[in-house]
Formats: structure tokens, sequence, C-alpha cells
């Protein structure tokens, strides 16, 4: 017996209106089936009511949300449980799913709806801290693993793009000084520039240095001392 | 034409005639007024001031120079005396006295102006004042001060000299040019020494106690009688660090090119 047939007799079964025969079929069924046996409990559990409650009504709580339930549960068509095999059971699933979620007419209550859109506000929040931890931790996991990989080239990194911070601060200043160099005495803007290349030979002397061990913190701290010292010295004879 | 007037013109023409000169003399005697004229504008090319000002035990003098030498030394007067020698063409100067302080800016005086001559200064300053010197280019002397800081600032090329010095607080830094301190380093005190090419040398008591940080990428660091075994060799001696004494004051040593000398005294 498969589900389809189990819960066209499910009814006459509670009626007890079933022959032996498909009485014995069907409960072997319902052993087997988890979802008919809940169909049948379901409905067994409807029956009994309506017989305990016979010409009495009483009026449900929220008797709109009721029907829209029961509308909600009719749009859904046939149940998961009534197909055959597995495969089959899961297409359903996701059709209805989709189905439903497509098709189905949204009809919300003001408390809903506010409750939606606080619930939207909530998950969207939730996302993006989330999101922002997951990014932080992965900026800082890919940092560690690339060091932990290529501490070589990254340290090399490190200081190529330390140096292009400062280099662009370097050309700018440098900009300035040659706009200004034009209006020294020729004295001046020979001195100036013979100062600067022992400068950019203690830059350079650091380079070379790093290139061969980018580890080597006194190069790095030399390094960084003779471009602060150029840097300077050329803010200062830019504005001269 | 035979006016009285110009019977008299011609009359006073013939007895002041002015006589014939050959050109090989008027040519010596323009080559005569030339020089004479060069000469005397050398001698007018320099001018001279000499000023003096009140001051306290305890001044501070702060001096911006474009180029020339500044030489401070100090006297047993409450007062400043500002010597200064303007080589033409000579640059506007006008110290300002704030309080306790003596301020010369000549960079700021002669802002925007290009053709400024060079400016040697000499000052006289009570033993205890503290002294901000800066030039872009020339020499540095300082000697018998005793104030809270002593700054010997040379942006290019220059030789820094500071000679019997006890200040808490001492800065020397030039590009090309040797440093030369002779004094004392007083607890708690910060001493900074840097140059891009030339020799520093810091001669001090022997009895000093100090944190020392050198750095000379040529490993051209001495130490001398302040070497310890507490001392720390960075990079293959580029770097030394540690303590000397009980290391009561800082001192930061940096040379580019040139070499680093401790000699105790």
């Amino acid at each position: 017996m498969n589900c389809e047939k189990c819960q066209d007799l499910v009814s006459d079964f509670l009626d007890g209106a079933l022959s032996h025969e498909d009485q014995k079929t069907l409960n072997s069924h319902l052993e087997e089936c988890l979802d008919c046996a809940d169909v049948r409990n379901d409905l067994q559990s409807i029956v009994g009511f309506c017989r305990s409650n016979r010409g009495v009504y009483v009026a449900p709580p929220n008797e709109k949300a009721l029907w829209l339930r029961i509308r909600n549960v009719i749009e859904a068509g046939a149940s998961p449980g009534m197909l055959a095999t597995a495969p089959e059971r899961e297409n359903v699933e996701r059709r209805n799913f989709w189905t439903n979620w497509v098709g189905r007419s949204w009809e919300l209550s003001f408390p809903q709806l506010v409750a939606a859109a606080a619930a939207i506000v909530l998950v969207v929040s939730l996302s993006t801290v989330v999101g922002l931890r997951r990014w932080q931790s992965g900026e800082t996991v890919k940092n560690n693993n690339a060091a932990g990989a290529a501490n070589l080239s990254v340290a090399a990194e490190n200081v190529r793009s330390r140096i292009s911070q400062q280099q662009q601060l370097i050309d700018y200043w440098n900009q300035r000084v040659e706009f200004n160099k034009a209006r020294w005495n020729p004295q001046m803007r020979e001195t100036f520039d013979r100062n600067l290349k022992v400068i950019d030979q203690a830059v350079n002397d650091s380079l070379d240095s790093l290139s061969q061990n980018p580890h080597d913190e006194v190069s790095e701290e030399m390094l960084n001392a003779a471009l602060n010292e150029k840097l300077s010295l050329l803010k200062e004879f830019a504005e001269l | 034409m035979n006016s009285p007037t110009l019977m008299k013109i011609r009359m006073f023409s013939a007895r002041f005639e002015i006589p014939r000169i050959h050109p090989s003399v008027n040519l010596v005697l323009f080559a005569i007024l030339v020089l004479g004229a060069l000469g005397s504008s050398s001698v007018f090319a320099q001018q001279h001031l000499s000023k003096r000002y009140p001051a306290g035990k305890n001044v501070r003098v702060e001096l911006k120079n474009i180029s020339g030498t500044i030489t401070v030394e100090s006297w047993n007067r409450d007062e400043i005396k500002l010597s200064a020698t303007l080589e033409s063409p000579a640059a506007h100067l006008s110290p300002r006295q704030t309080g306790e302080a003596l301020i010369v800016d000549v960079v700021a005086d002669n802002r925007g102006r290009s053709d400024v001559g060079d400016i040697n200064f000499k000052l006289q300053v009570p033993v205890n004042s503290s002294v901000d010197l800066e030039t872009k280019s020339g020499q540095i002397t300082v000697s018998n001060i005793r104030g809270e800081l002593v700054r010997a600032h040379v942006s290019l090329e220059g030789d820094i000299e500071l000679i019997g010095i006890s200040a808490s607080q001492v800065y020397a830094q030039n590009t090309i040019g040797n440093i030369f301190f002779d004094g004392e380093f007083a607890r708690g005190g910060t001493y900074q020494f840097q140059s891009g090419k030339g020799d520093i040398t810091i001669r001090i008591p022997a009895d000093s106690a100090f944190k020392l940080v050198a750095a000379a990428p040529n490993r051209k660091i001495a130490l001398g009688g302040f070497w310890n075994d507490g001392i720390k060799s960075l990079g293959d001696g580029r770097k030394f660090v540690g303590d000397i004494g009980e290391g009561r004051s800082r001192v930061m040593v940096t040379n580019f090119q040139g070499s680093i000398t401790f000699i105790r005294r």
C-alpha cells in the first residue's frame, strides 16, 4: 500500500468502515510510515474533538489567523508524505516551498508587518556584524598565513610598501623644492644637492642590506631614519 | 656775435684751457678709478651689528640663521651681547626679546628673499642660558653653557662643536660635518647626536652613567673605556645598546656614514 491509498482509507478506517483485510494492510503501512501515522493521528483527534463537542462551537482565539493557516495549508497542495519514494518527496517539498513562497498571497496584519520588518533589520544587522568579523578574522588569518608561508617576501613587501608611501611624500616635497630652487643662490643649490646625495646614499645602503636580509632590524631603522631625514630636509627647504 | 658776453666766455676759456692728455695715461687713470671703486665696495659690503639685551640668569636664546657661523659663549654678566657680521647682500635682522627669551629669526625676517648673504653671529650669554640654534649651513660652536637645553641643528653642512656643556638636554644634528661634544651627562638627561656624513666624537667624564643606543652602518663605533659586557652588539656591530654605569641618562647617537667615538676625559 502506498501513502496516497492509505490516506484515502484513513477516514473510513476511523469510522470503522474498512474490511478486515484492508484494515490489516492499512495497519501494517501505518506501522512503517510515520507520515501516514501522523495524518491518522491528526484526523483521529479532529474526529474525536468533533464527537465530544458535537453541537458546540467555540471560536478560536485568533480566528482570522487560523483561517489564514488553513488557507495556506490548502494552497500548499499535496502532502509530501503521500508520495511513495524519498526523492519524489524531496522534489515535491522543494517545489512546494518555492511555490508557496512565490505564489502565496501575503496578507499580513500590522503587528505582523512590524515584526517582519524588525526581523529583517535584526537579520541584516547580525549578518553585517558576523560578516565584518569574518572579514577581519580572515584578513588576520590571511596575514598570519602569509607571514608563516612566505616570511621573507612579506617582510620585503612591507619595506617596499612603506618606502612607496614615504616616496610619495618625498616626491611631493621634492617638487616644491625644485620649484623654489631656481630662486636660491648657486652656492645654496650646490650645497643642498650635495647633502641630499649623502642622505640618498644612506637610503640606498639600507635598501641594499634589506634586499639581502629583509629581517635586518638595524638596516630597517637606518632606512626609516634616513627617509625621515630626507623628508624633513625637503620640507624645510620647500619653505625657504 | 661780438657781444660783451661772448667775449667774456672766450677770455675765460683761454685762461682755463684743459691740457691735452695722452690716451695711454687716460687708460691708466680709468683703471685706477675702477679698482678704487671695487675696493671701496668690498669694504662697505659687510655690515656689523652689535647690541646688548638685559637678561636674567636663565635666559633662552633662539637663533635661526640661513647661512653663516654661529658662536655662543658664556660670560659673567646678566645680559646678552649679540654681534653679527652681515655679508652683502645684507639680510634683514630684527631680534626681539620676549620675557626671558631673545629670538633672532633670519629665516622669517627674510622670507621670499633669495639674495641674502651669510651672517656670522657671536652671542655672549649668561652661563645658565638655554640655547636653541639652527642654520641651513655653517659651523655652530657653543662653549661653557650650563643651562637646560643646548640644541645645535645644521640642516646641511657645518661642523658642530659643543665644549664645556652641562645641560640636561643636548641635541646636535647635521648632514655633512663633524660633531664634537665635550661635556657632562646630567642625571635623567637626554642627549642626541646625529650626522649623515662626518665623525661624531663624545668626550665625557670617566664616571659617566647613561643608557646608550649608538648606530653606525659602517660599524665604526668605538666605545673605548665605556665598553662593558652588558652592552649588546646588534647587526654585526652596527648598533650598540646597553647601560654604562647606572644608566641614568639616555644617549642616542646615529651616524649614517661616519664614525662614533667615545673618549674618557
